[in-house]
């Protein structure tokens, strides 16, 4: 086999063996120890050096190059409705477990790097532990509020408590009480809910879809009974799910029955 | 003597209508759509994730190509969504394997055969006629694989289209990627051969024998920076290259070994190859190789904006044959390049085409040089209704006697009744005068089809 690379080889005749030529540069590429995306073992303490450079590789064509949510492909997630891409630099986070109007943890920031957003961000759990940590502390860089102060996580109430009859109907009862349905609909398929549709906002002014409360997997913050009693006492900052903190005052505790309430609505 | 207006009305008032009537539908549909196909599945995102709308991608979406089906950033090899069964880590089936049915099931074709004023109208009703069953993703940590078989009705035909292993991050992440296989050079271009939003349209032939002109009863639809401009080119097998074929580094495919990276971050984009480049689907008997060279800047990360401008050469040696049989060297060079600012997406090409080492006898006879002009405006005008509006012209080369020019115009309106379903509407319209006599190019007036496009 002749390799011919006129008119523009650079050299006066081709290679006597184009074929090990080839051959040889694939194994001297192959030879570098980059078959591993695994962190130094110097590397102890997040650096925002590093998170900026994993940034602008996995993050900045959502979030853009500023983290303003504006990047290449922001506007085509979402073009004339939610959710776009979160806006970095603003210090308002919809994923918490802090009380709402406060700053995530690194751990809820890890927490949704690691599992992402079911619909709209991807696990990032393909970068190691440390580049995700690389990354959470790049990412606190955007926004000045987090050098202005720590958020401390909400002590969720002890539980969760099993699903009996008895539980769920509390939880329904609570369901009704806090005017759950105006958003989320009450039954399977029920129009109810749906008549909010089109006039929910985020803080962007899209339009908003409650989320289907029968689609357990499709649970933006998650959806384990913890998950759910997070979102339902830390609220959706930026969207129009508010914190039932302090409805459920004093007795938080019911917030697990509300769960199972939730719970029971996508069961088989 | 009368010709017939290029905007024929006997296809724009239907095209208008019903393009009002699917965009009016639209802004009263707002239920949010359900990604299904493979790669949404494995990463449970929607496919605006990856795609602009299917079948074009964002930047996201050219960067999970680059990198081998793995998350910009990343080298895991999505193991992190496999299943571990003994010492063995697999890929769930769902979350490789996905199936691709498209077509043009109404056509209605316009042209003036022998000069203006005989015109003949052609509607054809078919079946959805291109099935692709694809199986991609990735084998372990930065080893990579993509098969499509693709069965296309029309033409009898069911084939490997597409096949390849790719090894990535070689030396340090984005360096260096390599390709090996059946793919298409143009991939990572500005403007991709494939995932186009105006599926080509397939020609209406007559074959007439090796190293003879096939008789075109209906030129190809075929982005004009794309196709290979020159009429009286053969491949080695002595069938006609036709003008309006997808080729060199707009091939949909060719059998060959790539080398790409981003050595110095997002901005700077390189990509080499080698080719068998004999034009033919099976077998290599061109010896020689062809081979190209591609480099891309990609600008602006933010304000909803991005632009990007690729440059290209491909060299051919010994790639066609001309009329006498005389083996030719084919090259082709060009740049690309893609604005996009919220729901506007510019892109286009141009590309020059040039033969050498023909033999003197055909100097006279045989222009060879030719051009082609591809620019394409998509507009989402809301999340489920897309317009789209190209422009092709031709500046042909060849054999001086079959060559035409042409300029095309197409207009699209597409509706996304999922980000996996489509519907569309489509018209192209041919913007020179007709000639009369066997210049398919220039008597093609019209063409009005309406297709789908479903991917699960």
């Amino acid at each position: 086999m002749r390799l011919s690379l006129e008119p523009i080889w650079p050299f006066n005749r081709p290679p006597r063996n184009p074929g090990a030529l080839a051959v040889a540069l694939s194994l001297t590429l192959t030879a570098f120890p980059a078959f591993s995306a695994d962190v130094s073992p110097i590397e102890r303490t997040p650096s925002a050096q590093t998170g900026k450079a994993l940034y602008e590789q996995a993050c900045a064509f959502c979030h853009g190059i500023g983290g303003q949510g504006d990047g290449p492909d922001a506007f085509y997630l979402g073009p004339y409705s939610a959710p776009r891409p979160r806006d970095l630099t603003s210090g308002e986070y919809k994923f918490r477990s802090t009380p709402s109007g406060s700053l995530p943890t690194d751990d809820d920031l890890l927490r949704t790097l690691t599992v992402g957003i079911p619909g709209y961000m991807p696990s990032f759990q393909s970068l190691s532990d440390m580049d995700r940590r690389h990354l959470v502390a790049y990412l606190k860089t955007l926004s000045p509020a987090f050098q202005e102060g720590k958020a401390q996580s909400l002590p969720l109430p002890p539980g969760p408590i099993p699903a009996t009859p008895e539980s769920i109907q509390q939880g329904r009862a609570l369901y009704v009480a806090l005017d759950c349905m105006t958003c989320h609909s009450e039954q399977v398929n029920s129009p109810e809910g749906l008549l909010t549709q089109g006039k929910l906002k985020d803080r962007r002014g899209l339009t908003l879809h409650p989320r289907d409360l029968t689609n357990l997997t499709s649970y933006k913050n998650g959806h384990s009974p913890s998950d759910i009693a997070r979102t339902i006492l830390t609220g959706l900052d930026g969207s129009p799910m508010a914190s039932y903190l302090e409805a459920l005052e004093p007795h938080p505790e019911q917030v697990w029955h509300l769960v199972n309430y939730i719970l029971s609505l996508s069961s088989p | 003597m009368i010709h017939p207006p290029p905007f024929s009305p006997t296809f724009l008032v239907p095209f208008l209508f019903l393009s009002t009537l699917i965009g009016g539908t639209t802004f009263f549909w707002t239920s949010q759509a359900q990604a299904i196909p493979a790669f949404s599945r494995k990463y449970q995102v929607t496919c605006t994730v990856c795609h602009t709308r299917v079948p074009r991608l964002n930047r996201t979406g050219e960067r999970f190509l680059e990198n081998g089906y793995q998350l910009p950033g990343t080298e895991d090899g999505g193991s992190t969504s496999k299943r571990k069964l003994g010492d063995v880590t697999l890929d769930e089936v769902t979350h490789y394997l996905g199936v691709r049915l498209r077509g043009t099931p109404l056509r209605t074709f316009h042209s003036d055969t022998h000069h203006a004023g005989n015109s003949k109208n052609q509607t054809e009703f078919t079946f959805p006629e291109i099935f692709s069953l694809f199986a991609a993703g990735t084998a372990t940590n930065n080893v990579g694989f993509f098969v499509e078989l693709e069965s296309n009705m029309e033409e009898s035909a069911t084939a490997v289209e597409r096949g390849f292993v790719t090894f990535n991050n070689l030396g340090k992440h984005d360096l260096a990627h390599l390709r090996v296989g059946r793919f298409d050079p143009s991939a990572f271009s500005s403007y991709a051969t494939l995932r186009q939003h105006f599926e080509v349209i397939p020609e209406d032939t007559v074959d007439n024998g090796s190293f003879l002109p096939p008789t075109i009863n209906r030129i190809s639809l075929t982005p004009a920076a794309f196709s290979a401009k020159f009429s009286g080119l053969y491949d080695r097998r002595g069938n006609a290259i036709l003008p309006t074929a997808t080729s060199l580094f707009h091939a949909a495919s060719e059998i060959g070994i790539d080398l790409h990276g981003r050595p110095f971050g997002n901005w700077f984009f390189y990509q080499v190859g080698v080719l068998n480049g004999a034009n033919e689907p099976f077998g290599d008997s061109n010896k020689a190789k062809d081979w190209y060279v591609h480099t891309r800047i990609d600008l602006a990360q933010s304000n909803y904006f991005s632009a990007n401008i690729s440059g290209f050469g491909y060299f051919g040696r010994h790639n066609a044959k001309v009329q006498n049989m005389t083996d030719v060297n084919w090259n082709r060079y060009g740049l690309s390049a893609n604005f996009r600012y919220h729901m506007i997406d510019l892109y286009g090409a141009f590309a020059i085409d040039r033969i050498t080492n023909l033999p003197d006898a055909l100097k006279a006879s045989f222009d060879r040089t030719a051009t082609g002009l591809t620019v394409e405006a998509n507009v989402l005008a809301t999340d489920r209704f897309l317009i789209g509006l190209r422009y092709d012209h031709l500046d042909a080369g060849g054999d001086r006697t079959l060559r035409t020019s042409h300029s095309l115009i197409a207009l699209m309106a597409k509706f996304y009744w999922r980000s996996n379903i489509a519907f569309f509407l489509r018209d192209d319209v041919n913007l020179r005068d007709a000639q009369g006599g066997r210049n398919p190019e220039r008597n093609f007036r019209n063409a009005f089809v309406i297709g789908a496009d479903l991917a699960f």
